[in-house]
C-alpha cells in the first residue's frame, strides 16, 4: 500500500501495489496469465513441448500398477492375448496355404491344358482347397474380431475408473496442491493423458502384439521358401527402418518448430485482441495487421515443412519397399524359371513381404507412442499418489458447536507455515467476539488470505488452536465448520449454469423470489435484468459477458442467500467502486447484525469503523487494535493510513 | 464451404497441379501389380530372362512414378493448405480490426484466438487429407476396375461388385458415426469445462461443502464420455471386422473364379494375385477416405466459425467517401467553436438488452476545460468514452465532435484527434519507446522524455535500458501504477483535441495522482479533457462533473454545486471521505 513502509514485501511480491485499489490489477494479471495458459493448453503447448519423445520413469512399475488397476477387466486382456496368438498363427498360415491352393490349381490347370481341355473349378478340383483356405481366413477373422471388440470397451472402462478416482481424489487433496499446480495441468492429466493411454491400449498395443507375431511368422516363412530372397528383404527392411527413425526424429523437430511459431502467433494475436481498443484508438490497424501477417507467414512456412514431412515419410519408406519388391520379383522370376520356386510360393512370398513390411516400419513409431502413453499414465498416478488431507474426526468423536452459533472466533498461539521449513506465524492470538467486524489490512503478499485459509481450514495449522465458540475447529468435521462461514473470495467463481443457479449454489432449494431478493441486496439485480435471458441467462466461469465487478456482486448475492453466521469478505470489494462497496458493506452489516465478519480491504475508509484491525506483513500479524489505538501507537498502520490520506 | 472456395480460387492452378500429380501416384501404384503379373506370366511362359529384366525396369519406372507423385503431391498439398490457412487467418484478423466493441464481444478474445489458430489448423489438416485421400478415390476405383477388366472382364465385374459393397459400408458408417463423433467432441469439451470449474472453484466448493455434488457432476460427464467413446470404438471394430471378412470372401471368390477363367484361357495364372491386390488397394483407400470423411464435419464447423468472423458486417462503418468530405467542408465553421465534444440527448442500448445502458446524455466538453464523469460500476461511465471513440454508436440522439456528427467522420480521422487512455493499462510487447511511438510514429527522444516526465514515469530512467527497456506482453513486467503512467505517456505523445482518461489514475497513490494532473494542465491547455474516475479526489477540481447512475445523469456541475444539489454525489463523497480529518485533496 504505502511505498515507503512495506518495502520488505516487495521481495515477496514483485508487483507490490502502489496504492489502494491495486489488487484489482493484480487480479487482472492473474486472469490474463491464466487466459494465456488456457490458450496455450488449447493448442497443446503444455509442459512437454520438447522435441524428445517422452519416456516413462519406471516402465515396469507403471505397467504393473496399470495391470492392478485393471482388476475386474483382466479377463478381457486374457481373451485378447489368446486371440492375438491364434490370429497370428492363422494369418501367417494363410499365405502358405494360398500357395498350396494356387499350386494345386496350377497343377490341375496345366494337366488339363496338356490334355487339350478346359478346366473348371469344382469341389473335387480345387474347390475343397479353396474352402479350407476360406476356413483358415475365417478363423483368423474370428480371432481378429474377438480382439478388436474386446479391446473396444477395455481401455475406456479402465479410463473411466481412473477418472472417477481422480474426481474423488480432487476432493481429498489439500488446497496446497491446487495452489501449486496450474488448473490446466491437472485438467490435462485427467483428459489428454488418459485419452492417450486409451488410444494406445486400443490400437497401439494390439498393433504391437500382432506386428511382432506377423513379423516373426512372416520372416520364418520367407526363410522356409527362400533364404536368399528373405535376406534381400531383410536388407531393404533395415534401410526402411533406418529411414523411419530418421523421419520420426525429423518429424518431432519440425513439429516443435511449427509449435513454436504457433506459440509466437498465439501470443501476438492474443496481445492484439486484448489491446485492440488501443490499436484502433491510435489508428494502428495497418501496422498491427502487418505484424500479424508477418508471423502468419512464418507459421505457414513452418507448417508447410512439417506437414510435408509428415506426409512424405510414408511414400518415401514405401519407395524402398517397392524397390525391394522389384529386386525380389526379378530374382524370384529367375528362380521360377529355373524351377526353384512354384507360382504359388512366389505369390505367397509376396504376401509375406506385405505382411511384414508395414508393421516393421510402424513398429518404431508404435514404441514411441507406447512410451509416451506410459509417461502419461505415470502423471495420472502421480496425482492419485498425492498426499491427502487428514480425514475428519469420526462422527462419534467429532465435537460440535451448539446451534445457533454465536460466532466467537479465536486464534490461540497459532503457529503456521506453508512449508515446515519456512514458518510464517510463530505465535498469533486474537479474539473476534460475536457480531464484531474484524478488518485485515496489509499489502498484497502480506498473507491476508493465509488467515482465511486457516479460518476455513483450507490449510491446517502447525501449533496452537483456532476455536469457534470455544470448540477447537480441528476437532470438528470440516463440513460442520464451514457451514457457519460465508465467504466472498478474490476469484469470483461462476460455474457453467444459469445466473439463478449460480446465486443459489449454496442453497439449491431457494425460490426465485429469494434469489432476486439476494441479487437486489448485492446490487446486481439491475445488471442481471439487462442480460438477454435475465436470471436464466447461461454463464460459465470463463464467460466474457460479465465483468469482474459483476461477477463479484453475483458471488456476494450467493453468500447472502446462505445466510451464514460468520462472513469473510476476501477483497471482494476491490474491483467494485467505493460507493457500491459502501452499499454492500451496509447491506452486509444489516444482514450480519449480531454476526462476526472478517473483511480484507484496501480502502481504509471501510476499515475505520472495524472493532479490530489486524495488520499483516510477511504472513503474520504485526499489529492489532482499533483504528484509534493503532493510530496512537504510530506503527505500521499509522504510516499506512497517513500515506494514503496525505 | 463457400468461404473455402473463395480462398482456394486464387490457387486454382496449384489445386489442379496437385491433383494431377496425385493421379500419377495412383497410376503408378495401380500399374505395379499388373506388371508383376505379366512378368511372372511371361517368365513362366517363355522362360526368357530378357522379359524379366525389361519387366523389372518397367516396374521400377512405375514405382518411381508412384513415389515421385506421392512425394510431390505431399509437398504441393502442404503448400496449398498452409497458404490457404494463412490467408484465412489473415482475413480473420483483418476483419476483427474493423469490429466495433459489440461486434468483437460477440466472439470474445478466447474464441477469437481459437478461431484464428486452432480452427485454422483443423481446416489445414483436412485440406491435406482430403486432397490426398478423398479426391483421388474415384479415379483410383475406376482405374483399378479398368485394370482388372483388362486382365479379364469377369474379374473386372467382380471387383466392381466388391467396390460397390465397400462403398456402401463406408457410406453407412459415415452416416452413423458422424453424429456420434460430433457428440464425442462436445463431451470432450464438456469434460474440460467441468473439470476446470471444479479445480478453479475448489475453495468455494469446499466452503459450501459441495464436494459430493461436484464429484457426481464429474462422474456424470466421465460416464457420458466413456459410453460414447465405447460406442464409437464398437462401431469401428465392427467396420474393421466387416471389411476383414469381405476381404476373405473376395479372395476366395477371386481364387475360384480366377481358377475357372485361367482354365478357359481367359487370363493367366499370376494375374489372380494382381486382381487380389487391386481389391486390397481399393479397400484400403476407401477405408482411409472414410476416416477422413468422418473428420470433415468438424473441419466444416471450424470453417463456419471462421466464416462467421469474416462475413460479419461491422456494425460501425466509415461513411461513403464523398459524403464525408462534403460534410467536412460544411463543418469548417463549426470547428472554430470551443465545443470539442457534444452529447445531444444521446442514448445507447446493447442490442441484446432491454434497458438503455446510457440514457439521454446531454452535455458538452469544451476546449481548455476538464469534464469529469463519476459513477458506480455498471453506471455506464466507460461506455461514454466508447461512444466518443465510436467503438459503439448511439441508438438515439447523437454525439458530435468539433461540430460534426461522429457518424459522418471516418473512424481514422475521429480517432486521430482523440488521445485515449483506456481503463485497462495495456502495453504491447516491445520497448518503452515502441509503445510511446504508438502516439506519434516519428517521435524524437526529447518528445518521449517530455511525455514520460509529464506522466510522472521517472521510473523509466531507473531501468538499465531506459527508453529501450523491454516491455512484456500486456506490460506485465511493470506494476499496475507504472503501466498506467506509461499508458498516459503514450496518449500524451499525441497532439489531440480531446484527451480521455478512463479511470487512469486508480492505481496511483494520491501524491502521484495530484502531481500528474498538475503536469498535465499545460499539455492539455488547448484541448478538452474528459476524466472518468471513481475517486472523488481525482476530479475535485474539474470544471464540470457529470454524475452517472444506472446510465442516467444525476447531476452536472462543480464539486461545490453538486455537494449542495446532488444526493448521489454527496453519498459518494461521504463514503470516500469518511475518517474525518481530511478531504482527500
Amino acid at each position: 500500500m504505502a511505498d515507503n513502509k512495506l518495502d520488505a514485501n516487495k521481495m515477496d511480491a514483485p508487483e507490490a501495489p502502489e496504492a489502494a485499489g491495486m489488487s484489482e490489477f493484480d487480479e487482472n494479471d492473474r486472469l490474463e496469465a491464466e487466459h494465456e495458459a488456457r490458450a496455450r493448453e488449447a493448442l497443446g503447448l503444455g509442459g512437454d513441448d520438447d522435441d524428445q519423445p517422452e519416456v516413462p520413469r519406471d516402465t515396469v512399475a507403471t505397467v504393473r500398477r496399470l495391470w492392478a488397476e485393471a482388476a475386474g477387466q483382466r479377463w478381457r486382456f486374457a481373451i485378447v492375448l489368446v486371440s492375438v496368438v491364434c490370429y497370428t498363427v492363422f494369418s501367417v498360415a494363410a499365405p502358405a496355404f494360398s500357395a498350396h491352393v494356387i499350386d494345386a490349381l496350377w497343377t490341375e490347370i496345366q494337366a488339363a491344358f496338356a490334355q487339350g481341355r478346359d478346366f473348371a473349378v469344382t469341389w473335387e478340383h480345387g474347390g475343397y482347397e479353396i474352402a479350407v483356405y476360406l476356413g483358415v481366413w475365417t478363423a483368423a477373422f474370428a480371432f481378429y474380431a474377438t480382439q478388436t471388440f474386446t479391446m473396444a470397451g477395455f481401455a475406456e472402462k479402465l479410463n473411466l475408473a481412473l477418472r472417477n478416482r481422480i474426481a474423488s481424489k480432487l476432493n481429498r487433496l489439500p488446497l496446497a496442491f491446487f495452489d501449486a499446480h496450474k488448473p490446466g495441468e491437472i485438467v490435462s492429466r485427467a483428459t489428454n493423458d488418459l485419452d492417450k493411454m486409451s488410444e494406445v491400449l486400443q490400437t497401439g498395443l494390439l498393433r504391437l502384439f500382432t506386428a511382432v507375431g506377423s513379423i516373426i511368422g512372416a520372416i520364418i516363412m520367407m526363410f522356409v521358401y527362400s533364404p536368399l530372397l528373405a535376406c534381400i528383404f531383410l536388407v531393404f527392411s533395415a534401410v526402411a527402418i533406418g529411414l523411419t527413425r530418421f523421419a520420426a526424429g525429423k518429424n518431432l523437430k519440425l513439429a516443435a518448430e511449427r509449435q513454436m511459431w504457433v506459440g509466437h502467433l498465439t501470443g501476438a494475436v492474443e496481445e492484439a485482441y486484448s489491446g485492440r481498443i488501443i490499436i484502433r484508438s491510435f489508428n494502428r490497424e495497418q501496422a498491427s495487421s502487418a505484424d500479424i501477417h508477418r508471423l502468419s507467414d512464418k507459421l505457414a512456412d513452418a507448417s508447410r515443412k512439417a506437414d510435408f514431412f509428415t506426409n512424405a515419410a510414408g511414400p518415401g519408406i514405401r519407395f524402398v519397399g517397392r524397390v525391394a519388391q522389384v529386386v525380389i520379383a526379378m530374382i524370384g522370376c529367375a528362380m521360377l524359371i529355373g524351377g526353384r520356386l512354384t507360382v504359388g510360393t512366389f505369390q505367397a512370398f509376396f504376401q509375406y513381404i506385405m505382411q511384414a513390411s508395414e508393421p516393421m516400419t510402424q513398429m518404431s513409431m508404435t514404441v514411441n507412442t507406447l512410451q509416451s502413453a506410459l509417461a502419461s499414465v505415470e502423471r495420472v498416478f502421480d496425482i492419485l499418489d498425492e498426499p491427502e488431507i487428514e480425514s475428519d474426526p469420526s462422527p462419534e468423536l467429532a465435537q460440535h458447536v451448539i446451534q445457533p452459533v454465536h460466532g466467537r472466533v479465536a486464534f490461540e498461539h497459532v503457529r503456521f507455515g506453508y512449508t515446515t521449513e519456512k514458518p510464517l506465524m510463530y505465535d498469533v492470538s486474537f479474539k473476534a467476539e460475536p457480531g464484531q467486524k474484524i478488518a485485515i489490512v496489509g499489502a498484497t503478499g502480506a498473507g491476508k488470505t493465509t488467515l482465511i485459509n486457516l479460518l476455513m481450514r483450507f490449510y491446517e495449522i502447525d501449533g496452537g488452536r483456532i476455536t469457534l465458540d470455544g470448540v477447537d475447529t480441528h476437532a470438528m468435521s470440516r463440513a460442520e465448520l464451514r457451514q457457519n462461514f460465508g465467504m466472498v473470495l478474490q476469484d469470483a467463481w461462476l460455474f457453467d449454469g444459469t445466473i439463478a443457479e449460480n446465486i443459489a449454489y449454496g442453497k439449491p432449494d431457494a425460490t426465485r423470489e429469494e434469489i432476486i431478493e439476494a441479487a437486489k441486496m448485492a446490487h446486481v439485480d439491475f445488471f442481471v435484468r439487462t442480460m438477454p435471458a435475465g436470471y436464466d441467462t447461461h454463464v460459465a466461469n470463463d464467460a466474457e459477458n460479465i465483468s469482474q465487478g459483476q461477477r463479484q456482486l453475483l458471488t456476494i448475492a450467493r453468500t447472502i442467500l446462505t445466510d451464514p453466521k460468520i462472513l469473510i469478505l476476501d477483497e471482494a470489494t476491490s474491483s467494485v467502486d467505493t460507493r457500491t462497496e459502501h452499499a454492500i458493506v451496509h447491506a452486509m452489516e444489516n444482514l450480519m447484525a449480531g454476526r462476526t465478519s472478517f473483511v480484507i480491504a484496501h480502502r481504509l475508509s471501510t476499515i475505520v469503523d472495524a472493532d479490530l484491525i489486524l495488520v499483516m506483513n510477511a504472513g503474520t500479524i504485526i499489529e492489532q487494535g482499533t483504528h484509534a489505538e493503532l493510530l496512537a501507537e504510530g506503527g505500521a498502520y499509522a504510516t499506512l493510513y497517513n500515506s494514503q490520506f496525505m | 464451404m463457400r468461404l473455402l472456395l473463395r480462398f482456394l480460387a486464387p490457387h486454382k492452378a496449384l489445386v489442379a497441379v496437385t491433383l494431377l500429380v496425385l493421379l500419377l501416384d495412383n497410376t503408378g501404384t495401380l500399374l505395379v501389380p499388373t506388371m508383376l503379373a505379366n512378368m511372372v506370366n511371361e517368365g513362366i511362359g517363355s522362360g526368357s530372362m530378357d522379359h524379366i529384366v525389361s519387366g523389372g525396369l518397367f516396374m521400377l519406372g512405375a514405382s518411381v512414378l508412384a513415389s515421385g507423385g506421392a512425394l510431390t503431391g505431399a509437398y504441393l498439398a502442404a503448400r496449398l493448405a498452409s497458404t490457404v490457412g494463412r490467408d484465412i487467418r489473415n482475413a480473420i484478423y483483418d476483419s476483427s480490426l474493423k469490429f466495433s466493441s459489440s461486434d468483437f464481444e460477440r466472439f470474445g478474445t478466447g474464441s477469437m484466438i481459437t478461431r484464428s489458430l486452432n480452427d485454422i489448423n483443423v481446416v489445414q489438416q483436412s485440406i491435406i487429407a482430403t486432397i490426398q485421400m478423398v479426391l483421388p478415390l474415384p479415379f483410383l476405383c475406376v482405374v483399378g476396375i479398368i485394370m482388372a477388366c483388362m486382365i479379364d472382364w469377369q474379374m473386372g465385374l467382380l471387383l466392381a461388385a466388391v467396390t460397390a459393397v465397400v462403398l456402401v459400408i463406408a457410406g453407412i458408417t459415415i452416416k452413423n458415426a458422424a453424429p456420434i463423433f460430433m457428440r464425442l467432441q462436445e463431451l470432450i469439451d464438456r469434460m474440460n469445462v467441468v473439470l476446470r470449474e471444479s479445480i478453479i472453484g475448489v475453495r468455494v466448493i469446499r466452503a459450501f461443502t459441495k464436494e459430493r455434488h461436484e464429484e457426481r457432476r464429474l462422474d456424470e460427464v466421465f460416464s457420458d464420455y466413456a459410453s460414447s467413446a465405447i460406442k464409437v470404438n464398437m462401431m469401428f471394430a465392427g467396420v474393421d471386422a466387416a471389411s476383414f471378412f469381405l476381404m476373405n470372401i473376395t479372395e476366395v471368390a477371386v481364387l475360384w473364379l480366377g481358377g475357372d477363367r485361367v482354365g478357359v484361357h481367359a487370363m493367366e495364372i499370376a494375374s489372380i494375385s494382381a486382381v487380389l491386390e487391386y481389391a486390397m488397394l481399393i479397400l484400403f483407400y476407401i477405408m482411409a477416405a472414410q476416416m477422413v470423411a468422418l473428420t470433415l464435419p468438424r473441419a466444416k464447423a471450424c470453417l463456419d466459425r471462421a466464416a462467421e468472423v469474416i462475413n460479419l458486417t461491422p456494425e460501425i462503418a466509415d461513411p461513403e467517401g464523398r459524403a464525408a468530405r462534403a460534410d467536412a467542408a460544411q463543418a469548417e465553421g463549426a470547428d472554430a467553436s470551443d465545443i470539442v465534444a457534444a452529447f445531444d440527448h444521446a442514448s445507447f442500448r446493447f442490442s441484446d438488452a432491454d434497458e438503455d445502458t446510457l440514457h439521454d446524455l446531454d452535455f458538452v466538453c469544451r476546449r481548455g476545460q476538464t469534464t469529469a464523469i463519476i459513477g458506480s460500476t455498471g453506471s455506464g461511465k466507460s461506455t461514454v468514452a466508447k461512444l466518443l471513440l465510436r467503438f459503439h454508436d448511439v441508438t438515439q440522439g447523437s454525439v458530435r465532435f468539433c461540430g460534426r456528427d461522429v457518424r459522418d467522420m471516418t473512424q481514422a480521422e475521429l480517432r486521430g484527434r482523440i488521445a485515449y487512455v483506456p481503463q485497462k493499462a495495456w502495453l504491447f510487447s516491445g520497448t518503452i519507446a515502441s509503445n510511446l511511438r504508438f502516439g506519434n510514429e516519428d517521435a524524437t527522444e526529447v518528445e518521449m522524455r517530455h511525455a514520460l516526465d509529464v506522466a510522472q514515469a521517472e521510473f523509466v530512467y531507473e531501468q538499465t535500458d531506459r527508453l529501450d527497456a523491454k516491455v512484456a506482453q500486456g506490460g506485465t513486467n511493470f506494476s499496475g501504477g507504472q503501466r498506467q503512467r506509461l499508458s498516459i505517456a503514450r496518449a500524451i505523445m499525441k497532439r489531440a483535441d480531446l484527451y480521455i482518461f478512463d479511470d487512469s489514475f486508480s492505481a496511483l497513490d494520491f501524491k502521484t495522482d495530484a502531481a500528474l494532473r498538475r503536469a498535465l494542465k499545460p499539455e492539455t491547455r488547448n484541448a478538452a479533457v474528459l476524466i472518468i474516475a471513481q475517486r472523488i479526489s481525482t476530479i475535485l477540481h474539474a470544471g464540470q462533473i457529470v454524475v452517472l447512475k444506472d446510465g442516467v445523469i444525476q447531476g452536472l456541475g462543480t464539486h461545490e454545486e453538486l455537494m449542495e444539489t446532488c444526493e448521489v454525489y454527496r453519498a459518494i463523497a461521504d463514503s470516500q471521505m469518511k475518517g474525518g480529518e481530511n478531504d482527500g485533496r
